[in-house]
């Protein structure tokens, strides 16, 4: 059986979810025995291939992210929306209740530490943020969902381990969802 | 006490007559999902979590409000309650916000808890995003809208167990609000008797006791139910 | 007051003199719907006239309630010719009068209808839109004045109240009622008997009798010309069921939309109380029967009948779970009888004429008549009153006088935002409480809306969810979550950005909210959609985006 091909993608997240995955610790051994890592923040790897799993962290919040996560739906075979920002849009979302020029005011101008001094970023290069963060599932279609603020090592070693072996993992099961 | 005999989950039950559907379940280990329901307060039937199937009834019924009859064959998991429990815990978690990473009671929340009952590992609805107040007024207590489900155990136990009358429900629909007065902040009011009863009944991080921070929530839901026994005890 | 002084009442010849006294009777209608369109003035302008020309003795001008074709009013009708002219105004008046009443020629491009008829009728009764109806409950609505409680006296008034008192034991009340096959009128249609049965049957020292005038229903508004046509027949109903219920309080929860129905009710309870047919020892007997007005705030919930208890009570109106049903526990926990108005005013002529009458009228099941508020794209809107099984068709064409301009019919929405729509396919449908359930609609209070091809289902779907998600009690989650994400998908698709997933959530959120759903509110807000989705799935289906 040929070895099948990983990679972990960090959208509209703080990478805690990508903390919790180095957390798999000497079990990342077991991971590499069955798959590649072909692309992943840690790890050097400009383009996305066609790869059988990709765990995503964090919701969709620019229009740079809408674009990624388009392409990562075409490349990969099985999608897995990796915590809480992935799945519910979470802290990223809190902006939602706000217009999003008051996000930018009271970011960029409105803020202490700016002394009423600042402006906000408009250069053409810089991503354009969406007037609503949304998580994954609104954009595209989801294969799997790992909540958790962040999810366990435990309980992302679980789920890819399964994917690994071919098996559909079942958190409810395994007494492993958990949100917040 | 007169004994009748029921059916529940292909159980044959003898039971007690004059109890409702959920406190003979709950008797008999049998597991009903609630929200609105807290024992020593009046049963609203508002969560609709605890719906169960009886034969010869063309609709679901509510267990915290339906008295057991003789006879009754009750279903109360199958595929379809299955089905609509979890409906009704995404519908909770779309309608206001509830970011469990930052919530005083993550961990310990009854929301929290009944998402994992009905195995709900996202929300397929789209998020309302609601601008909800957080009320700060009073000197020991918070109110947040935003984790509020509007179970109304709060101004049940208001009411019903401390006689202050302070919370109450304004606006229709999907604005409903709990309201301190007549919608003065809380730290304001003339009824309230900052007795903390209602921190101990509100089933979410809505209610909470200040100077706590995320996850270390500590509630007595029970304490409404020990005062209502004592006070009988009195009588 | 006892029984002979009332019988002397109605018996004097001087009740029927002062009744036959004028040769002619004119009658303007000053319902709300004429009222708008400015009867009131038409009225004063009539008794000036009269007087001028002198003819005070001879001729009488009244106020009456509601005569049916309300966009055709200001309304006024010549008695006994039954002569009926539309749309006056105050500028030709003087030529009505003058044409009707001395010349004895009819103005016949005044008449009703005379814009759409080739030959209007001079007496109205043969107009087809007369000719087809059969009134019971709004009988005398339109030929009485309901400010004045001798009006009703003459035309049979409180002849059934005498009859139950004196001659029947509230059981045989009962067998009457059910015998007649009556059933609600308020939209569920529960067999009338079979509920004050269940009232009677309970023990209680305190029983009481409501009814309901929490008409709330979009484009509907029979209760309120019932009330405001004939405010006293409601109250005899009332005071039947109360006495075969064993009630001896009452309360008629009127919205307070609707101040002139408010207004006429209160002054009827008055003049009943005077006249000894309300209050202590009714007609001198054992039966005491009050009656007091509450008023709604103007929630739709309300007319849900927990909701309105818990309204009366001085409570917020939101529902509660049945069992416990009003029946056994009620308002302030006593045993309640709770009836629409319709009802009630169904009631005195089901004594006068006898149970089987009744039955003998409608189709098997669905025994009477039912009001109809006629309105949407249709000729002649208003008020009818037909036999139950009365086709559709019958309704629209015959008696609405067809689409407007000419148009063509494309649905019909019954029973508001708790109903369906009936297409085209099912014009010919029994107009009857199973024809319309087995088409996924209700005949609900009576709302009739019809609609012609410039009509958008999907935005009629999305109209009726926007109304019952702003109407929501929020009590429960079903109707308080998810009426507001049915209207939202709902829009996402009229915006044309739905996909064929936001399809499947609402259709699947629409048998969730019916099914879990506290009250009748929840339960039926998906009805407008599941029949749009039944009966028009193209259109939903033309507008989704892959």
């Amino acid at each position: 059986m040929s070895k099948k091909k990983i990679a972990t993608v960090w959208l509209g997240g703080c990478s805690g979810c990508h903390m919790s995955l180095l957390d798999i610790d000497e079990r990342i051994l077991d991971v590499a025995k069955l798959a590649d890592i072909v692309k992943c923040p840690i790890v050097d790897g400009k383009e996305l291939p066609e790869v059988d799993i990709v765990l995503v962290e964090g919701s969709v919040t620019s229009d740079e992210h809408l674009r990624e996560i388009l392409h990562i739906r075409e490349q990969a075979k099985a999608l897995v929306a990796l915590g809480d920002c992935a799945v519910t849009s979470n802290i990223t979302g809190m902006r939602n209740y706000f217009d999003l020029k008051e996000v930018f005011d009271t970011a960029y101008i409105n803020a202490v530490s700016n002394d009423k001094e600042g402006s906000v970023p408009g250069h053409p290069e810089l991503l354009k943020l969406r007037d609503k963060v949304v998580p994954l599932q609104e954009v595209v279609k989801v294969d799997f969902v790992i909540p958790g603020c962040p999810p366990d090592a435990d309980t992302i070693f679980y789920v890819l381990f399964e994917f690994l072996n071919d098996r559909i993992p079942n958190l409810s099961e395994v007494k492993k969802l958990r949100y917040g | 006490m007169t004994k009748i005999s029921v059916t529940i989950d292909d159980k044959k039950l003898d039971v007690d007559v004059g109890k409702t559907i959920l406190e003979v379940c709950k008797e008999n280990g049998i597991e009903i999902l609630t929200m609105c329901h807290l024992k020593g307060l009046t049963n609203t039937g508002a969560c609709r979590l605890c719906l169960v199937e009886i034969e010869g009834v063309n609709k679901l019924l509510s267990a915290c409000t339906t008295k057991i009859t003789a006879n009754m064959i009750i279903r109360t998991k199958t595929e379809k309650i299955k089905r609509y429990q979890l409906i009704t815990s995404e519908l909770f978690f779309a309608e206001r916000n509830h970011v469990c990473s930052v919530c005083v009671a993550n961990g310990k929340c009854d929301l929290q808890k009944l998402g994992y009952k009905t195995e709900m590992d996202h929300i397929r609805y789209p998020y309302l995003f609601p601008q909800c107040e957080v009320d700060t007024s009073h000197p020991w207590y918070v109110l947040d809208h935003n984790r509020c489900i509007m179970c109304t155990r709060c101004v049940r136990a208001c009411s019903e167990v401390e006689g202050a009358y302070n919370w109450n429900v304004m606006n229709r629909g999907y604005q409903v609000r709990i309201i301190s007065d007549f919608d003065t902040p809380w730290g304001e009011s003339v009824t309230c008797t900052s007795c903390g009863k209602c921190v101990h009944a509100c089933p979410t991080g809505a209610i909470w006791p200040k100077a706590i921070v995320q996850g270390q929530l500590e509630k007595k839901p029970e304490i409404i139910a020990e005062l209502m026994e004592k006070r009988k005890m009195n009588l | 007051m006892n029984r002979q002084d009332l019988q002397t009442i109605i018996h004097s010849e001087k009740l029927k003199e002062e009744n036959n006294k004028y040769k002619h009777k004119l009658c303007v209608c000053c319902g709300a719907g004429c009222i708008s369109s400015g009867s009131e003035e038409v009225l004063k302008k009539l008794q000036e006239e009269v007087i001028t020309r002198g003819m005070e003795s001879e001729v009488e001008v009244i106020a009456t309630g509601c005569m049916g074709p309300c966009n055709q009013g200001p309304l006024i009708k010549f008695l006994p010719e039954y002569t009926i002219y539309q749309k006056v105004d105050c500028s030709n008046i003087k030529d009505i009068v003058q044409r009707q009443l001395v010349e004895k020629k009819p103005i016949e491009d005044l008449l009703l209808f005379a814009d759409s008829r080739l030959t209007p009728f001079i007496d109205a009764r043969e107009d087809p839109y007369y000719k087809k109806q059969m009134k019971i409950a709004l009988k005398n609505c339109g030929h009485i004045n309901p400010e004045r409680i001798e009006d009703y006296l003459v035309h049979d008034g409180y002849k059934a109240l005498d009859k139950v008192l004196f001659q029947m034991s509230p059981e045989e009340v009962i067998a009457e009622i059910k015998q007649s096959r009556m059933r609600g009128r308020g939209g569920a249609g529960y067999p009338t008997g079979l509920k004050w049965e269940t009232v009677y049957k309970y023990v209680s020292h305190q029983k009481y009798v409501i009814c309901n005038g929490d008409e709330g229903d979009p484009g509907a508004f029979m209760d309120r010309s019932v009330l405001e046509g004939n405010p006293h027949r409601v109250l005899e109903g009332m005071s039947i069921a109360a006495y075969a219920v064993g009630a001896n309080k009452g309360f008629a929860y009127i919205r307070g939309e609707y101040p002139l129905a408010i207004k006429r009710f209160e002054l009827a309870i008055k003049q009943a109380k005077k006249l000894g047919v309300l209050g202590n020892n009714i007609l001198g007997t054992d039966f005491s029967f009050d009656v007091e007005v509450r008023i709604g705030a103007g929630a739709f919930v309300c007319g849900e009948e927990t909701a309105l208890i818990a309204s009366i009570e001085g409570k917020r109106g939101t529902p509660k779970p049945r069992p416990p049903f009003p029946a056994e526990s009620g308002l302030w926990g006593n045993p309640t009888l709770i009836n629409n108005v319709e009802t009630f005013a169904g009631i005195s002529p089901i004594i006068n004429n006898g149970g089987e009458w009744y039955s003998d009228i409608g189709t098997p099941k669905s025994a009477g008549t039912k009001v109809f508020a006629l309105a949407g794209k249709i000729n002649y809107s208003g008020l009818i009153e037909v036999p139950m099984g009365t086709t559709l068709r019958e309704i629209v064409f015959d008696i609405g006088g067809g689409i407007q301009g000419g148009g063509e019919f494309k649905a019909a929405q019954t029973g508001g935002p708790s109903g369906g729509c009936i297409p085209k396919e099912h014009l010919d449908v029994k107009m009857d409480y199973e024809s319309l359930i087995s088409l996924g609609s209700i005949m609900g209070s009576g709302g009739l809306i019809v609609m012609d091809k410039s009509s958008d289902m999907v935005d009629v779907a999305r109209y009726f969810m926007e109304f019952c998600m702003d109407e929501s009690c929020g009590k429960c989650v079903p109707c308080r979550v998810g009426t507001k994400m049915m209207h939202d998908l709902l829009k996402k698709i009229c915006d044309a950005n739905g996909t064929r997933i936001d399809l499947e959530r609402l259709e699947e959120l629409a048998v969730y909210v019916k099914e879990c759903s506290l009250c009748g509110l929840g339960a039926s807000a998906p009805n407008p959609l599941l029949s749009t989705l039944r009966h028009f799935r193209h259109e939903y289906e033309s507008r989704i985006t892959e």
